[in-house]
C-alpha cells in the first residue's frame, strides 16, 4: 500500500506522518500522533466518542474522516483543550457538576461541547440539545452533562462581558 | 470496523473530476463528507478502487439566487451550513427543518446535500458487517434472488431515508448533472427510482452538481418521526408545501420519506385539501385518506402496520403545522 | 447522630478525584495500550444457530503473511470458560456467535483477512429460537444434560403459601415479558493478554471484580492465583455486565501463550451484543394475595428465562429475584417458581439492573394494578405493606435503617401526586415506583470481604491501596473521602491506588451494590489503624489521652482545643522520622459478621409524569422526582449522579431498549439501531436524597448503585399505563403497541 506524507497539525504541533488513503483521522491521532484521548467508540459515527474539532472549530467524527484529506488543515483533540495549568470553562463544569463518571466517552463530550460554544457562545436549551445528540453518555444520562453545559456557558460569557468591558 | 484499502483522488476542478470519473468509472465513488460511504465501505457494502473526493470543487460550492429568482444550491455545501443558512431559512423552513433532521451535528458538520441525496437505501439484513451477513441468505442487495422484508418482492425493498429529499420534493426542485459529455436537468422527483439498489437515475460518470429551487412563495413544513430526535433514521417523514390560504389553497404536495424505497408522493390528502380548505374537519379527513397512497410499505425496522397508523399521524401534524405558519417573506 | 456539619469531609461535594485526568484525555483505558510485539486477535464464530461443524481448514489462514498463530478446539480442549461451554467449539454450534477460532496477527487487518479465511463447513440443524419453542414436549434437546431444556430450576415455598392464598380476600394475577438488552457502556469489550512467559498471565482488562477475574482465569488455565494478574486502568461502564470473565479472555490469553506475545482482543460493534450476552427474553407470572384492607397475604412469582444457548448469570438472577420482594414488602408466605430455558439464542447476562430491575417492570406494575382494584392509592399500598426500620424479613434480613416511607411521603409530595394523580388528562399519566437493594450481600465466596490499605508519607500525602475497581461510579474518591475523613486529611491528599491485583489488598469488587458499605468499612478501619499509628506521638505532644484527639482539616488538636493544632505533616513526619524508626501503614478488613445475606439495603420512590403523542405514539418522559434511602450520601452530587444514570438506564429499558433478535441473529448490533436515548429525551430528575443513617454502614452510608433503577422502571411503566388507562405489559413500551391500543380505543369508543 503507497503511504504518503502528511503534515497534520494536532493541536498547534505539525506531525508528519505516512498515511494510506483508507487511514482514518481517528486512527493516525492514536496510533502515529500517539495521542489516545480520543477514543475508538463504535467508528461507525453513533457514539461520538471519537469527535475532534476540525479548523473551523465544528466538532468532526474522527473515525469517518480520512486522515489524507487533513493534510496541512489543524485539528484539536481533548489534549489540546486545558492550558498549561488551568481546565477549558467545560471542563471545569463538568469537573464541579459531576458530569464525568466512567469517562470513556468524556473526551468525546468535552470535545462537543466545547465546539458548541466555539461556534455559539450563547446557545439555547434546543441548540445543546442538538450538539450533544450526537455524543452517547450511559452513566450520566447527558443530564449532569446538560447542567454543566449550561454553567460553562454562564462562565465563558460572563468572562467574554469582562474582557469586553476592558476593552472599552 | 476498518476501511479496505483504495486509491483516493481529489481533483481541483469540476473538469478534472469529471475525467477521473470516466478514468476509473465504476469501480470509483465519490466521496463527498464520507459520512454514510465510509460507514458502507468499513461494512464492505460496497468495494470502489478509487474514492474520488470532491470536498475541493469550487464548482460544487455556494448558495445563490439568479435573476428569475431560482435558489440555487451547490452539491458540495454541508448540511450544517444549509440548516443554518439565511435565504433556506427565510424561505423554505422545511427544507431548513428537513436538512437538520439529517444524522447528528456532528455528521452535519461533516455531511454534504449532494451526499445525502444520493444516500443509498438502508435495510438492516443487508446494512451489517461482513459477518454478520454471512449469517445470512444472500438478498437481492447482496447479490441473491429474494428480500428478506417483503418475500414476494421482485426487487430489493430497502428503505430511502435520505431526509432532505421529500422536502426538496414539495418544492418542486431539481438537480443538475454534469459529466463530460455535458450538463443535464432532471425533477427531483424523477431522479429516484423504485428499487432498493439502482435507486437514482445517476449514469456512469454523472455527478450531482447543484439542486436548483424554482423561485414561489410556499409554506413548507417537515416532521420526522423518530425514536429519537439526534441521530436516527425517521420511522417515517412528512414533508409539505403549500401555496395559497388557509381558505383556497392553490398547491400542496405531500411527500412522505423512510416508508419505502422511494419517497413517496401523497395525492388523496392534498386532493381533500386543495378541495376543502385547510380546516380541522379537512385535516382529519386528509389524515384518514393518506393510508390509500401508501401502497405496499416496507415494514422494516417497524412491526406491521404501524408505518401506515403514523403516515396519518404525520398529514395530520404536517397540515397543522402548515396552517399555523405564516407565509414566508417574498424572496 | 451525627449531622452533616459534624464532618469535615464526608456529606460534601467533592469533584472526583480523577477527573482532571478524565477531562483532559490523560486516563488510559485498555484499548489505549499498547505493548511491544503486541499482536491483534480476530474471532472467528459461527454463523449458524445450530449446526454440526464437519471440517476446520485453517491452512490458508496460516499462510497469510504476517499471522503468528491461529488456535481452534485442539489448542484448548479441557479449557471450559462456562458450565457446558468449551473455549471453542469443534462439535456442535449452538448459536450464531459461538466461538469456533482466533487468529492473531501482526494488525488487525490482518488478523480479520486471516479469519475470513478460516473455513468452517457446517452442517446446519434444527434450532430453537423461543422459549415456547424449546419446552415443546418433542423439542430436540440443545444440551443432554438439560432435560427438557431446562437448565435449572427453583421451586421455594416461604411459609405457608396455600394457605395465604386461601384466606385472601382478593387474588390477583398478571403477566410480563421484558425482551433482551445490551449494557451498551462507552468502552467496548476488550482485553490485553501477555502470557509470554508461561508462570506469569498479565491481562489488561476493564472489569468490576478483578479478584473474579482472576480467580476465574487461574482456575480455568491451571495457574495459581498468584500466576494471575488482571490490572484495570479505568473501566469504561459496568452496569453489571463486566462481572464475570468472558470468551475473549480467555481467547486473548491462549493466543499470547501460543504466540509469546501480548494480544489484544477487542470486540467490532456486533461483537458486542455477542461478548456481552446481550440475550435474553424472560417471562413473569405474579400472583398477589391481599386481606380487605390490602395487606399482601401471599405472593407468587413464576419466572422463565430464556438463558440462551449456555447458562451465564441467571441462576444468581433467580436466587436473588426469590429474595427481591421481602426487602421491600412485608411478606408472610411466598412462593418462587422459576426455570431457565435453552434456546439457539445468544446467552443472557446481566443487565443494567442485575435482573432486579426488569423484574420490577411487571412487579411494580402488577402491585400498581392491585392498588386499583382494590381502590386504593398506589401510595397507601405501598406505605402500608412496605418494610420498616426494626423489621426482620422471612428470610432472615433485619431493617437496621429504612428510610422507604420516607421516601414514598416525600416523593409524592414534592411531585404532586395528590393534585395529579387521576386527575390528569387525557394522554398525559403519572406513576410511581418503590424499591429496595441489598448493600453488599454475602454469595461470591463464603466471605464477602473487602480490605484496604493506607501508607502515610513525610508530607502527609498519602496512598490507599484498595481492590475496588471504579466504573465512574465514583467509588475512589468516595474512599479516599471516607480516609480523609478519619486521618483529618483532605480527599486531595490521598492518591487511590486500584486497579492491578499484583498491588491491591482484596476485595470482592464492585458488585451486589457493596463497594461502599463494604469497601467503605475496610478503608474506615485501615484509616483508623493508621491514626492509631499517629495518636502516640500526637497524644504525648499535646499531653492529652489518644481519645481526645481531633483530627480534622489537616490538623490534630485535642477535643475544644482547636488553637493547640499541631499540623498533621508534622505529626507524620516526626513519627516517621522519630529514633525507634515507626511507619505509618493502616490496613483495615471487612467482612460482615452474617453468615449470608445482606447487612443492608437502601430503598427509593420514584414519580414519573409521561406524555403520549397520538400521532405518532411516542412517549415523553416529562419529569422524574427521585427519592433514595442512601444512608448516608457520602458524596451528595455524586449520589444524584448515579441517581441520574439509572434513572436514564430505566427509562431507556422501559421505553427504547432492545436486542432485536431473528431467528438467533442480532437484528440491531449498532449503536445507531440500539437505540439509547439522547440529550433531547432525557428529562431533569429532582433528586431528594433521604439520610436513614446505617447503623452498620461507614459513617451510616448504604448504596446508591443499583437502588434507582429498580423504582425508574415500575415509575414509567406505572405513568404509561396511567396515561394510556391501561398497562402495556411487555418491555419495551414501544410506540407501535401504543399506536396500536389507541387504534383500538378509537374503534370501540372507549
Amino acid at each position: 500500500m503507497s503511504r504518503q506524507l502528511i503534515t497534520l497539525i494536532v493541536n498547534g504541533d505539525r506531525h508528519q506522518v505516512p498515511v494510506a488513503p483508507h487511514d482514518t483521522l481517528l486512527d493516525v491521532i492514536r496510533d502515529q500522533v500517539g495521542l489516545t484521548g480520543t477514543k475508538r467508540g463504535c467508528t461507525s459515527g453513533a457514539c461520538g466518542v471519537c469527535t475532534v474539532q476540525g479548523e473551523d472549530g465544528r466538532a468532526v467524527l474522527s473515525c469517518l474522516a480520512l486522515a489524507i484529506e487533513w493534510d496541512e488543515r489543524p485539528v484539536t483533540t481533548i489534549e489540546g483543550v486545558a492550558s498549561e495549568d488551568e481546565l477549558h470553562p467545560v471542563q471545569k463544569a463538568f469537573l464541579e457538576y459531576g458530569a464525568v463518571q466512567c469517562g470513556a466517552c468524556t473526551p468525546g463530550l468535552i470535545m462537543t461541547a466545547k465546539a458548541l460554544l466555539d461556534q455559539n457562545p450563547d446557545p439555547d436549551e434546543e441548540a445543546i440539545n442538538e450538539a450533544l445528540a450526537g455524543a452517547l453518555c450511559r452513566c450520566t444520562g447527558h443530564i449532569k452533562v446538560k447542567i454543566a453545559v449550561r454553567e460553562a456557558i454562564k462562565v465563558v460569557a460572563a468572562s467574554t462581558a469582562a474582557e469586553g468591558g476592558q476593552g472599552g | 470496523m476498518q476501511l479496505p484499502p483504495f486509491e483516493y483522488h481529489r481533483p481541483a476542478s469540476l473538469d478534472e473530476a469529471l475525467a477521473t470519473l470516466d478514468r476509473i468509472g465504476n469501480d470509483a465513488a465519490v466521496l463527498g463528507g464520507g459520512t454514510d460511504l465510509l460507514i458502507n465501505l468499513k461494512l464492505r457494502l460496497e468495494r470502489p478502487a478509487a474514492l474520488l473526493s470532491v470536498r475541493e470543487l469550487p464548482e460544487l460550492a455556494g448558495v445563490s439566487v439568479d435573476a428569475a429568482g431560482t435558489l440555487r444550491i451547490g452539491a458540495g455545501e454541508r448540511l450544517t451550513d444549509l440548516a443554518t443558512h439565511p435565504l433556506i431559512l427565510a424561505r423554505h423552513p422545511g427544507l431548513a427543518q428537513a436538512i437538520r433532521a439529517v444524522g447528528s451535528q456532528h455528521v452535519r458538520n461533516m455531511a454534504t446535500l449532494g451526499g445525502n441525496l444520493c444516500l443509498p437505501t438502508r435495510c438492516w439484513y443487508t446494512n451489517q458487517s461482513e459477518n454478520w451477513r454471512g449469517s445470512q441468505i444472500p438478498c437481492w442487495k447482496t447479490e441473491g434472488q429474494v428480500c428478506h422484508v417483503i418475500k414476494t418482492a421482485p426487487n430489493c425493498r430497502a428503505i430511502h431515508s435520505a431526509d432532505s429529499v421529500p422536502a426538496l420534493i414539495t418544492l418542486d426542485a431539481r438537480v443538475l448533472l454534469r459529466s463530460s459529455r455535458g450538463e443535464r436537468e432532471l425533477r427531483l422527483a424523477d431522479f429516484y427510482r423504485d428499487d432498493g439498489i439502482e435507486n437514482n437515475a445517476l449514469l456512469p460518470g454523472e455527478l450531482i452538481t447543484a439542486v436548483l429551487i424554482p423561485p414561489g412563495r410556499a409554506r413548507s413544513v417537515f416532521v420526522k418521526a423518530a425514536a429519537r430526535t439526534g441521530l436516527d433514521y425517521g420511522y417515517a417523514t412528512l414533508a409539505g408545501a403549500l401555496t395559497g390560504s388557509n381558505r383556497a389553497p392553490k398547491s400542496l404536495l405531500l411527500v412522505a420519506g423512510s416508508v419505502g424505497t422511494v419517497p413517496l408522493l401523497l395525492h388523496k390528502p392534498a386532493q381533500i385539501i386543495l378541495a376543502q380548505g385547510l380546516t380541522e374537519a379537512s385535516i382529519e379527513a386528509a389524515a384518514d385518506a393518506a393510508r390509500e397512497d401508501l401502497g405496499e410499505v416496507t415494514n422494516l425496522f417497524t412491526p406491521p402496520g404501524y408505518k401506515k397508523r403514523l403516515v396519518r399521524g404525520l398529514v395530520r401534524r404536517v397540515l397543522n403545522d402548515l396552517r399555523r405558519q405564516k407565509l414566508p417573506d417574498a424572496d | 447522630m451525627a449531622k452533616k456539619g459534624d464532618f469535615a469531609v464526608v456529606g460534601h461535594d467533592q469533584p472526583r478525584l480523577d477527573g482532571a485526568h478524565k477531562l483532559t484525555g490523560r486516563s488510559l483505558f485498555t484499548d489505549d495500550v499498547v505493548l511491544p510485539g503486541m499482536l491483534h486477535a480476530k474471532v472467528v464464530r459461527s454463523p449458524h444457530a445450530h449446526a454440526r461443524i464437519l471440517h476446520i481448514d485453517i491452512s490458508a489462514a496460516l499462510a497469510l503473511p504476517g499471522v503468528k498463530a491461529v488456535v481452534t478446539h485442539a489448542d484448548a480442549p479441557n479449557l471450559y470458560v462456562g458450565i457446558e461451554q468449551p473455549l471453542f467449539r469443534h462439535e456442535i454450534v449452538n448459536y450464531i456467535g459461538d466461538e469456533v477460532a482466533a487468529v492473531a496477527a501482526l494488525d488487525e487487518a490482518t488478523a480479520a483477512a486471516a479469519a475470513a479465511l478460516i473455513k468452517v463447513d457446517y452442517e446446519p440443524l434444527p434450532a430453537l429460537y423461543s422459549i415456547e419453542e424449546a419446552l415443546e414436549p418433542d423439542a430436540l434437546l440443545i444440551h443432554a444434560k438439560a432435560r427438557g431444556n431446562i437448565a435449572w430450576q427453583l421451586a421455594q415455598d416461604l411459609g405457608d403459601v396455600e394457605q395465604g392464598f386461601a384466606t385472601s380476600a382478593r387474588v390477583r394475577t398478571d403477566h410480563y415479558t421484558t425482551n433482551a438488552s445490551h449494557n451498551c457502556y462507552a468502552e467496548f469489550h476488550v482485553a490485553i493478554a501477555d502470557w509470554s512467559l508461561p508462570d506469569k498471565l498479565s491481562m489488561y482488562t476493564p472489569t468490576q471484580t478483578a479478584i473474579l477475574f482472576q480467580k476465574s482465569l487461574a482456575s480455568a488455565l491451571r495457574l495459581s492465583d498468584g500466576q494471575v494478574r488482571i490490572m484495570n486502568l479505568n473501566t469504561g461502564g459496568g452496569f453489571t455486565g463486566r462481572t464475570s470473565v468472558r470468551p475473549h479472555h480467555f481467547i486473548a490469553a491462549v493466543l499470547s501463550r501460543k504466540t509469546g506475545r501480548p494480544v489484544k482482543l477487542r470486540a467490532t460493534a456486533d461483537e458486542e451484543f455477542i461478548a456481552c450476552r446481550a440475550g435474553g427474553e424472560v417471562k413473569y407470572t405474579f400472583r398477589t394475595g391481599v386481606s380487605e384492607t390490602g395487606r399482601i397475604k401471599a405472593f407468587e412469582a413464576d419466572i422463565t428465562f430464556d438463558t440462551g444457548a449456555y447458562v451465564e448469570s441467571q441462576m444468581i438472577v433467580l436466587t436473588l429475584t426469590s429474595s427481591y420482594i421481602h426487602s421491600l414488602y412485608k411478606i408472610e408466605a411466598a412462593r418462587y417458581l422459576g426455570r431457565l430455558v435453552h434456546t439457539n439464542n445468544i446467552p443472557y447476562y446481566f443487565h443494567h439492573g442485575g435482573g432486579l430491575a426488569q423484574m420490577a417492570f411487571g412487579l411494580g406494575q402488577h402491585m400498581d394494578a392491585l392498588a386499583r382494584e382494590l381502590g386504593m392509592d398506589p401510595i397507601d399500598f405501598h406505605l402500608l405493606n412496605g418494610v420498616t426500620k426494626g423489621h426482620t424479613s422471612m428470610t432472615g434480613t433485619f431493617f437496621g435503617s429504612c428510610g422507604l416511607a420516607e421516601c414514598i411521603t416525600k416523593t409524592a409530595k414534592q411531585a404532586g401526586w395528590k393534585r395529579k394523580y387521576g386527575k390528569l388528562p387525557p394522554l398525559k399519566g403519572i406513576g410511581i415506583g418503590v424499591g429496595a437493594m441489598a448493600s453488599g450481600a454475602k454469595g461470591v465466596f463464603k466471605h464477602d470481604t473487602s480490605a484496604a490499605f493506607i501508607k502515610i508519607v513525610d508530607d502527609g500525602s498519602m496512598s490507599l491501596f484498595v481492590g475496588l475497581p471504579d466504573m465512574g461510579q465514583s467509588s475512589h474518591t468516595a474512599m479516599a473521602m471516607i480516609a480523609a475523613e478519619v486521618l483529618g486529611a483532605r480527599p486531595t491528599d490521598i492518591t487511590v491506588i486500584s486497579g492491578d491485583t499484583d498491588i491491591v489488598p482484596l476485595d470482592v469488587g464492585a458488585l451486589i451494590q457493596r463497594g461502599t458499605f463494604n469497601t467503605g468499612n475496610a478503608v474506615k478501619a485501615a484509616a483508623l489503624d493508621a491514626r492509631k499509628q499517629l495518636e502516640v506521638l500526637a497524644a504525648a505532644r499535646l499531653g492529652v489521652k489518644p481519645a481526645q484527639l481531633v483530627f480534622r482539616d489537616r490538623q490534630v488538636y485535642p477535643k475544644g482545643q482547636p488553637d493547640k493544632a499541631i499540623p498533621l505533616k508534622k505529626i507524620v513526619y516526626d513519627t516517621l522520622h522519630s529514633r525507634e524508626g515507626r511507619f505509618v501503614m493502616g490496613r483495615g478488613f471487612y467482612n460482615s459478621p452474617k453468615e449470608s445475606g445482606t447487612m443492608a439495603y437502601s430503598f427509593g420512590a420514584q414519580i414519573a409524569e409521561v406524555s403520549i403523542d397520538p400521532d405518532t405514539g411516542f412517549v415523553t418522559v416529562e419529569r422524574i422526582v427521585a427519592s433514595h434511602d442512601v444512608g448516608r450520601a457520602i458524596n451528595p452530587r455524586i449520589v444524584e449522579g448515579q441517581i441520574d444514570g439509572q434513572v436514564f438506564s430505566g427509562m431507556s429499558q422501559v421505553l427504547y431498549e432492545q436486542t432485536l433478535l431473528e431467528n438467533g441473529q442480532v437484528m440491531n448490533p449498532s449503536r445507531l439501531d440500539y437505540r439509547l436515548p439522547r440529550s433531547y429525551e432525557m428529562p431533569e430528575v429532582e433528586h431528594i436524597i433521604v439520610e436513614s443513617i446505617d447503623p452498620f454502614g461507614p459513617f451510616g452510608a448504604k448504596e446508591v448503585g443499583e437502588g434507582p433503577i429498580v423504582c425508574t422502571l415500575p415509575a414509567v411503566a406505572n405513568a404509561v399505563a396511567n396515561a394510556l388507562g391501561e398497562p402495556v405489559n411487555e418491555m419495551p413500551i414501544t410506540p407501535w403497541k401504543i399506536l396500536q391500543i389507541l387504534g383500538r380505543r378509537a374503534k370501540t369508543g372507549a
